[in-house]
């Protein structure tokens, strides 16, 4: 059973410690940034920054709201970026993470073309280019730890567990406060579903999350139709290998 | 705190005011979310939308310095509509003595309480003395209806606090001002609870005390104090900034709270008389009336066998205060300025930007002859030589820069806002040159005694008398590695002879167990008695890490020690009946269970004040030991600037009058320190070139004056650089856009700030007008990042002025303007 998190943003702080955790474990570097009049810095995922907070004023529930919003890698179950990988650089583990092999990335860049969520990023900068993204820190739950980001945060945001049981968590928090959240799992159907799903005390598309990624994973888009060409391509040659024979049937007799 | 932080989550309430405790105290929001999880209200009043009041179920804006009456208007509620706890109020306060009869209140004095001398801007405290019968008892009414009666004149004063008058000084809207205060007031009955987290935001003010003095009076009321998931908490602004408070490293006190001595208390007996208080209160333990065993045992700890009956233990060795001297923070700045220092130690410190009015300081430095700055990095202190505007070629001080390592580099213990010490590891060597400040001082004193020795000097036994055990010592007495475990011991204290209490021999050399042990005779030594328990024969009690918590209350009675002698809940015989049944028997702390305590360690071991069958116990103690009449004071007849709270502006505001106190605009008792033709002080008040209220405050991802966290990528990469918040109606107005560099400007000094545009100020209706705030946190100086894009300090803005009782400066509420650039 593939792991999976479940975040609450009803419980982040915005303290940034898991932003912190994530560069030190995985050794990123920090970038030169100005203050822009938000403080989400560095304002977009880069490739030293697998994960930030983003903060949303909102006015939502009484006439000020302020929210913060983690963003990484939503480890889809069915990633697009896997499937659009030429080179199977990218793959969905059975654990739950979407894990990344540099020895075998070519640079294409096809993944931050298929990802729904904007998420893979280049290493512009290097002569030996790497794709980032956040890893689910799975050699540290290989070893029994907990991702850095969720070790760090103090209130408990994000909570790691098996797929069934996080999303059956995530029903039973909803229906237990059902004034508090909306009535809606992020992450549960959007791209075919992810491993790490979302729930919110305000509605999704006010917090900036990507409207309109289809309830279907991605793959299955391009399924649909690569999955019938093995019959289309049999089909289409026996047919022609059928007028073929028809045809040369007659052109025999003639020649005689 | 008179709590601790794990209690937290046994609050019903949980009002965070003059404090962003989501911000600057992230795992904090750990219990607090744990309360709410548990059905508790979450209470956010601040004048910004903040971090915390995004987790609030009621968010409450208020105007900086309007603190008083917003608490005034909660005590006034309260008492009108009957909400307090009877019972509690009744047994563990003030409330039932009464005053002498010519007392007046600054309803009828027009400001000012009776005793008010304003040529010296002082009271004298004789005016507020209560009625005594022939033997020196305060006279009480239990029925709290005499006219003269604490209860009743704390219900006058604060009549003044009704809901208009608070929503009109501090923009609060009315019907929020209700919500706060019927919730908050709900928690009156006895099986209900509230607490308060409170820091900075209340404590710098000019009127800091009596911000906290308003609650306390609040909590009193509604029988809060010494309950699971009630009492006073305040949040510390540093993870050991509670130790250097209890270790005593400000002017006025000595290690545990005790008094330095003044130039007239020649003898160590006038010193302990003067400070020791006595009472013919009945059943009152008035525990510090054991000052003498405190005061004698610190002297035996400082001067060691040199401290013996016939010198007074050496009293005549410790540096005392000319009469009302007051050396406090703003004072070494003012005089610094003046010449009055040759050197300064900026030990562990960034004045050039943490002090109030940094120019001030900045320029006071270019006085003094030398200047030693111990620090992980250099900075805007130890570099003001080279600062934005010093010619360094004008600058003659010498500065040293003594590098110290940081806190996981050495061993020793910190102390948390719980009063919970918990020792801690080395986890590496010290890097480069760096070293640990326990080495730094050891060799500084050794070098000071040795040139003492040698060349003598105006009085060299107060350094040379000195015991200093703390480690190895080489041939010539000087110990070579300072062993923090020695410290820690010395702290606690030690049996000095062999002495026997209560039938037990305890011997010489042996650590004492508690300060109920410590002696007035000499025979022991305590370098701090309220941590006398704390290293004993039972081993280093900092270091437990035991996660048992036997009551379920969130005590952890033995994961690390807290003070005093591990009571971790105080005042928690007011958790109780007079039987000694809990209020609140879900939540109990202690519980008399017919022949001792259990639970938490109780707050003395005296039976309860009645016997099961409702006569008095001639044995039982009052709740309050620490007071000299065994109350907690609801009338409060110690401070500088009044028993009861009132309402005063901050010296630079937005408003001519004082509706509370038409003559006082500001504190009556605040030392003022501008005087005419010495510009450094100026403040301006209604200046129309300074209309904007503006308060400084701290960011999560980096700490105090950003000395350390400048330094750290991944921190400035958050926040990088200095920026203002302010109101979008405001920014209309000007035509300020998001990302807009700004000059914010105040009578002492000026920073650049990237404006950020927000919803999270709203513009306040302030007696009629329109009255707008701002603010920036105060993280950045001009030394790091080198190229200045950090900003400068916020407290280039801050004025010279400080709370009329600890002269912390008041650097929360002052008004400045707003420039496009």
């Amino acid at each position: 059973m593939a792991k999976s998190v479940l975040v609450d943003l009803t419980r982040c702080i915005g303290c940034r410690g898991c932003q912190v955790a994530c560069k030190e474990w995985n050794e990123r570097d920090a970038r030169k940034t100005t203050f822009k009049g938000d403080f989400t810095n560095p304002a977009k995922l880069n490739s030293d920054t697998y994960t930030n907070i983003k903060f949303v004023e909102t006015a939502e529930k009484n006439n000020v709201g302020w929210s913060f919003i983690k963003n990484q890698c939503m480890h889809c179950r069915e990633p697009a970026c896997a499937a659009a990988c030429p080179v199977g650089a990218l793959t969905k583990t059975a654990q739950g993470p979407v894990s990344y092999d540099y020895d075998r990335c070519i640079g294409c860049r096809y993944c931050m073309v298929a990802c729904p969520f904007d998420i893979p990023k280049y290493e512009w900068e290097s002569t030996s280019p790497w794709v980032q993204k956040c890893t689910f820190c799975s050699e540290r739950m290989n070893d029994g730890m907990l991702p850095a980001c969720i070790k760090t945060c103090p209130t408990e945001t994000m909570y790691l567990d098996d797929y069934d049981k996080i999303v059956a968590e995530a029903k039973m928090r909803i229906a237990k406060e059902p004034n508090k959240y909306v009535q809606h799992i992020y992450g549960l159907n959007e791209a075919g579903g992810t491993n790490w799903l979302y729930i919110s005390d305000i509605p999704f598309d006010k917090l900036g999350f990507k409207k309109g990624i289809p309830n279907e994973s991605l793959p299955n888009y391009t399924w649909s139709v690569l999955s019938s060409i093995p019959e289309k391509v049999v089909g289409i040659v026996a047919f022609l290998g059928a007028v073929a024979y028809f045809r040369g049937r007659g052109s025999k007799e003639e020649g005689n | 705190m008179t709590n601790h932080w794990i209690d937290i989550r046994n609050s019903d309430v949980i009002l965070i005011m003059g404090s962003n405790a989501a911000e600057n105290h992230p795992i904090s929001f750990k219990w607090v979310l744990e309360a709410k999880e548990k059905g508790a209200t979450l209470i956010s009043v601040d004048p910004r939308f903040t971090r915390t009041s995004a987790k609030a179920d009621i968010y409450a804006p208020l105007r900086s310095g309007s603190d008083i009456p917003f608490i005034g208007g909660l005590i006034n509620y309260i008492i009108q509509n009957n909400l307090y706890h009877e019972d509690y109020v009744r047994l563990y306060t003030n409330a039932p003595f009464l005053l002498n009869e010519n007392f007046k209140m600054p309803g009828e004095l027009d400001g000012v309480f009776s005793g008010y001398d304003a040529k010296n801007r002082k009271y004298d405290k004789k005016a507020w003395a209560f009625q005594k019968d022939a033997e020196g008892v305060v006279i009480k009414d239990e029925t709290m209806k005499n006219q003269y009666s604490v209860f009743q004149l704390l219900k006058k004063h604060f009549s003044r606090y009704d809901i208009d008058s608070v929503s009109e000084i501090s923009g609060t809207p009315k019907d929020l001002l209700e919500k706060v205060y019927k919730t908050y007031a709900s928690t009156g009955k006895p099986d209900r609870v509230a607490t308060i987290m409170y820091a900075m935001g209340w404590t710098q003010h000019t009127v800091g005390t009596q911000n906290i003095r308003a609650m306390a009076i609040v909590q009193l009321l509604l029988g809060n104090i010494g309950r699971a998931g009630g009492g006073v908490n305040a949040l510390r602004g540093e993870s050991n900034v509670q130790g250097s408070t209890d270790h005593c490293l400000l002017f006025h006190i000595l290690p545990g709270y005790l008094k330095t001595p003044s130039a007239s208390e020649t003898t160590l007996q006038e010193y302990n008389d003067k400070w020791t208080p006595t009472t013919k209160e009945p059943n009152s333990a008035n525990w510090w009336g054991n000052y003498p065993k405190y005061s004698v045992s610190l002297l035996k700890a400082h001067y060691g066998d040199n401290a013996i009956k016939n010198n007074d233990f050496g009293y005549n060795w410790l540096p005392k205060l000319d009469n009302g001297q007051n050396a406090s923070w703003l004072m070494i700045f003012h005089e610094m300025m003046q010449g009055k220092f040759k050197g300064f130690f900026a030990w562990g410190q960034n004045p050039a930007c943490s002090g109030s009015n940094a120019n001030k300081v900045r320029s006071a430095m270019a006085k003094l002859d030398w200047m030693v700055n111990v620090n992980l990095f250099d900075n805007e202190t130890g570099s003001f030589w080279r600062g934005p505007g010093v010619n360094p070629a004008d600058v003659k001080t010498e500065v040293f820069f003594l590098p110290c390592c940081a806190s996981m580099e050495k061993e020793g213990s910190i102390t948390n806002s719980g009063r919970w010490a918990q020792w801690r590891y080395k986890a590496q060597d010290p890097q480069g040159q760096s070293l640990p400040d326990s080495e730094m001082i050891n060799d500084l004193f050794f070098r000071v005694k040795s040139l003492y020795e040698k060349e003598g000097g105006a009085y060299p036994d107060p350094i040379t008398k000195l015991a200093w055990d703390y480690g190895p010592k080489d041939a010539s007495g000087k110990v070579t590695e300072v062993d923090t475990h020695l410290i820690a011991k010395e702290i606690n204290g030690y049996f000095l002879e062999d002495t026997e209490i209560k039938g037990k021999l305890y011997k010489k050399g042996t650590l004492v167990p508690s300060f109920a042990f410590l002696q007035a005779d000499g025979s022991t030594s305590s370098g701090n008695w309220l941590y006398c328990n704390s290293y004993t024969e039972k081993g280093n009690m900092m270091a437990r890490r035991s996660q048992e918590d036997p009551t379920g209350t969130g005590l952890y009675p033995e994961w690390s020690w807290c003070w005093p002698v591990n009571r971790r809940i105080i005042y928690n015989r007011a958790s109780v009946d007079e039987y000694g049944n809990p209020w609140d028997p879900k939540r109990p702390v202690i519980k008399w269970n017919g022949k001792k305590w259990e639970g938490d360690v109780p707050d003395g071991g005296w039976p309860p004040l009645k016997n099961p069958d409702g006569t008095d116990n001639p044995k039982a103690m009052k709740a309050y030991i620490m007071k000299p009449a065994g109350v907690a004071h609801i009338f409060g007849p110690g401070r500088a600037d009044g028993p009861f709270p009132d309402h005063y502006e901050p010296l630079e505001c937005p408003i001519q009058e004082n509706p509370f106190n038409k003559s006082h605009r500001i504190n009556p008792t605040a030392k003022l320190f501008f005087e005419e033709g010495k510009e450094e002080d100026i403040f301006y008040t209604c200046d129309i070139r300074y209309p904007y209220v503006c308060t400084t405050y701290r960011v999560t991802e980096h700490w105090q004056t950003g000395v350390m966290t400048r330094h750290q990528p991944w921190q400035l990469e958050m926040v990088p650089q200095l920026f203002v918040e302010l109101s979008e109606e405001l920014a209309a107005e000007m035509s300020i856009k998001n990302g807009d560099k700004l000059k914010v400007k105040s009578g002492r000094g000026e920073v650049i700030a990237v404006a950020a545009v927000t919803t999270r100020f709203k513009p306040f209706k302030i007696m009629g007008s329109t009255v707008h705030q701002i603010g920036l946190p105060w993280c950045f100086g001009w030394q790091y990042p080198e190229d200045g894009s950090g900003g400068d300090s916020a407290n280039l803005l801050t004025p010279t002025i400080g709370d009329a009782n600890t002269m912390i400066p008041e650097t929360k509420a002052f008004m400045v303007g707003l420039e496009k650039i």
